[in-house]
């Protein structure tokens, strides 16, 4: 029964995914990923909100894979300029740097971007696969959740994202709740009052997300960027001989697996994925190493391990989206702000009402696990070649993109005004250490929040014991509790320390 | 006492700040029952808890050893913010053209990096890849040139192109 589901179901996603538009707008996706992957500085966030007002020229399931696409794009073309430039095009390939890079130095440029593409496809398969398993069981477990369970559960999303926020604990916290009362600004659907709009007829629907995230991260990235002056040590040499020997393959299979299920379990825990999938792989990658001394001088398992993560995790992070409609990123909030946009509200009942667009995102992402391999080991030296164009070029038109992109919203030349300000902020928080993840979750889980608290409160007529005698309601609660305590233990605390500082 | 975290004090700083002013501009979103909890409640809580937590950083920055104050990079912030301003100001009356090749040179100017003679070549490609995608392609309502409303300018370019 269970597997003839799973197969009907893939088959049914297979068939969507299979027509000649929604391939074209997976490999739309995957180009539009690796391009803005390799390219450090340009992340999947801010090309997310960029592409989001365009997307609704195009039909649901073309706007969703193509969006999904760029996600994991990223993380395969972020690995490309980690190895071949030393930069970390995304922050999800810090760690490759480390031994991709020597791996270049040393003539092995071409082994270490296969085995990094190999690990990437085989770790994309596995978590596609899961994702197809986990769905069903999930969704069916999400519908008997009542407003008390929902609100619980997003209490301890957000304890996750301060847990596995870098940096400070306080300061997450603190982001977390700055994040939650600037959701709040506009009308309150409950009641019809305006929250802090200081009558500004802009204000009352609320600030965008796609200004805010566009602020936060695109035009505060420009402003930190053009302070750094730029140093591309490019390895000159051709890459040569793309095949890994039988020796490096032997050596990458195991880092493969172990990376593959460290990153799909970390994928789904909320404020977790891909950048946090890379560092703990690294990391168990030179525990169990006979050879650990030897890490950081062009060691295959540094590369394969990591890598396969990375994707696994930023496959993963799909899954409490797509079955309890929660966010467990910024960039899953972008992939909500895209069902949004198509009239799809996000939850349980997706797959039940609109199997053909679920099940076709889920099978084309293997699609564009394929093209991307495909994609990135032939055409390395195009890719390359995209780095040779200056910052002080690309800010420029990252700033036009961000611009252009907020303004198509709405065409609302005050939304753009918006961006201006946020990205002060945004600079602000970056002086501070204040990373804007916990943010934009606060922001995002902030009014669902609200909502579900009073439906809660209306149920129960008013009693907040609600919240401990459901028992989902009570367990989630309860996680989130020992979350807490247990990170403020000295020793765990210091081991996190240790875990972020790579 | 010493100050041991410049930075762990301007945060708490900034979260107290803020917290207050929402406190203080929420005083009078009513609060409902409990039953049904009115719009005053959640900026309430979360208000507090934002000061709580700036309070927090604030003992922090006293005992615990951390990272300073660093210097911002003025000129980058300042022209970007202008170029980001220019582009909301003149986008409606001005049109793309003028609206693009305003705030992409504030942009420009934000670097002492930028060689104005590839700067210039690379504008005039953005601003044609961005007519033909924006306006032609997706159809987006943009003027491509000012508007009526800002007719003196629109003149003189009709007058360039040798009408």
């Amino acid at each position: 029964m269970e597997t003839g589901e799973l197969l009907s179901n893939l088959a049914l996603g297979f068939s969507v995914a299979v027509s000649l538009q929604n391939l074209f707008w997976c490999l739309m996706g995957a180009i539009i990923g690796t391009a803005i992957g390799v390219l450090p500085g340009v992340g999947p966030v801010a090309t997310m909100a960029l592409l989001l007002p365009a997307t609704y020229f195009l039909p649901a399931e073309g706007a969703l894979i193509m969006l999904a696409g760029i996600y994991y794009g990223a993380q395969y073309g972020g690995s490309t300029t980690a190895i071949l430039v030393n930069l970390p095009g995304e922050a999800s390939s810090v760690v490759t740097c480390l031994d991709g890079y020597q791996m270049a130095r040393q003539g092995r440029a071409g082994p270490a971007l296969a085995i990094a593409a190999i690990g990437s496809f085989f770790a994309g398969t596995v978590a596609t696969v899961a994702i197809a398993v986990a769905a069903p069981p999930l969704t069916r477990l999400a519908q008997q959740f009542a407003p008390a369970d929902y609100f619980s559960l997003m209490t301890l999303g957000l304890v996750f994202a301060i847990v596995l926020a870098r940096g400070s604990i306080i300061k997450a916290l603190g982001m977390v709740f700055l994040g939650m009362l600037l959701g709040l600004v506009g009308t309150d659907v409950n009641t019809g009052n305006t929250r802090f709009t200081f009558d500004i007829g802009d204000l009352f629907d609320g600030i965008g997300f796609v200004p805010l995230v566009m602020g936060v991260f695109g035009i505060a990235e420009i402003m930190a960027n053009l302070t750094n002056s730029e140093r591309r040590d490019l390895v000159s040499s051709k890459v040569s001989g793309l095949m890994p020997t039988k020796e490096d393959l032997k050596r990458s299979i195991a880092p493969i697996l172990r990376g593959t299920f460290l990153g799909g379990l970390l994928g789904i825990l909320p404020g977790g994925g891909a950048v946090l999938a890379s560092f703990s792989a690294y990391t168990v990658e030179k525990k169990l190493s006979r050879t650990p001394e030897k890490f950081g001088t062009g060691m295959i398992e540094g590369v394969a391990g990591p890598e396969s993560a990375n994707n696994a995790a930023a496959q993963t992070s799909f899954i409490p989206m797509l079955t309890l409609g929660i966010p467990s990123n910024a960039v899953m909030a972008m992939m909500i702000g895209g069902m949004m946009i198509h009239g799809i509200v996000p939850g349980p009942q997706v797959m039940e009402q609109k199997p053909g667009l679920f099940w076709g995102m889920i099978v084309s992402m293997w699609f564009g696990n394929l093209m991307l391999v495909v994609l990135n080991l032939p055409l390395i030296g195009i890719w390359v070649r995209m780095l040779l164009v200056p910052y002080r070029l690309l800010a420029v038109a990252i700033l036009f993109f961000c611009c252009i992109g907020v303004y198509s919203l709405n065409n609302s030349a005050n939304e753009v005004l918006i961006i201006a300000f946020f990205g002060v902020v945004g600079y602000l928080f970056m002086k501070l250490d204040c990373e804007p993840a916990p943010l934009l979750m606060g922001f995002l889980l902030g009014p669902m929040m609200e909502v579900y608290m009073r439906r809660a409160m209306l149920l129960s007529r008013g009693d907040p014991l609600v919240f401990v005698q459901r028992p989902l309601s009570l367990s989630f609660l309860l996680i989130a509790c020992l979350l807490l305590l247990f990170i403020v233990l000295p020793n765990v605390r210091k081991a996190r320390e240790v875990a972020f500082s790579e | 006492m010493r100050i041991k975290s410049g930075q762990d004090l301007l945060t708490g700083l900034l979260f107290i700040v803020v917290g207050g002013a929402g406190l203080w501009i929420g005083a009078d979103y009513p609060m409902g029952t409990a039953q049904r909890p009115g719009t005053g409640v959640l900026p309430y809580i979360l208000s507090w808890c934002l000061i709580g937590t700036g309070g927090l950083l604030w003992i922090k920055a006293m005992l615990a050893e951390g990272p300073g104050l660093t210097g911002w990079a003025w000129r980058p912030i300042i022209m970007i913010t202008l170029a980001t301003i220019a582009f909301a100001l003149l986008i409606d009356q001005g049109g793309l053209v003028v609206a693009m090749l305003v705030s992409m040179t504030l942009a420009a100017l934000g670097t002492p990096e930028t060689r104005w003679r590839e700067y210039t070549v690379f504008a005039v490609i953005m601003i044609v890849i961005a007519i033909a995608m924006f306006i032609k392609g997706l159809g987006m309502p943009i003027p491509i040139w000012p508007t009526q409303s800002a007719d003196w300018i629109a003149s003189g370019l009709e007058l360039l192109r040798g009408r």
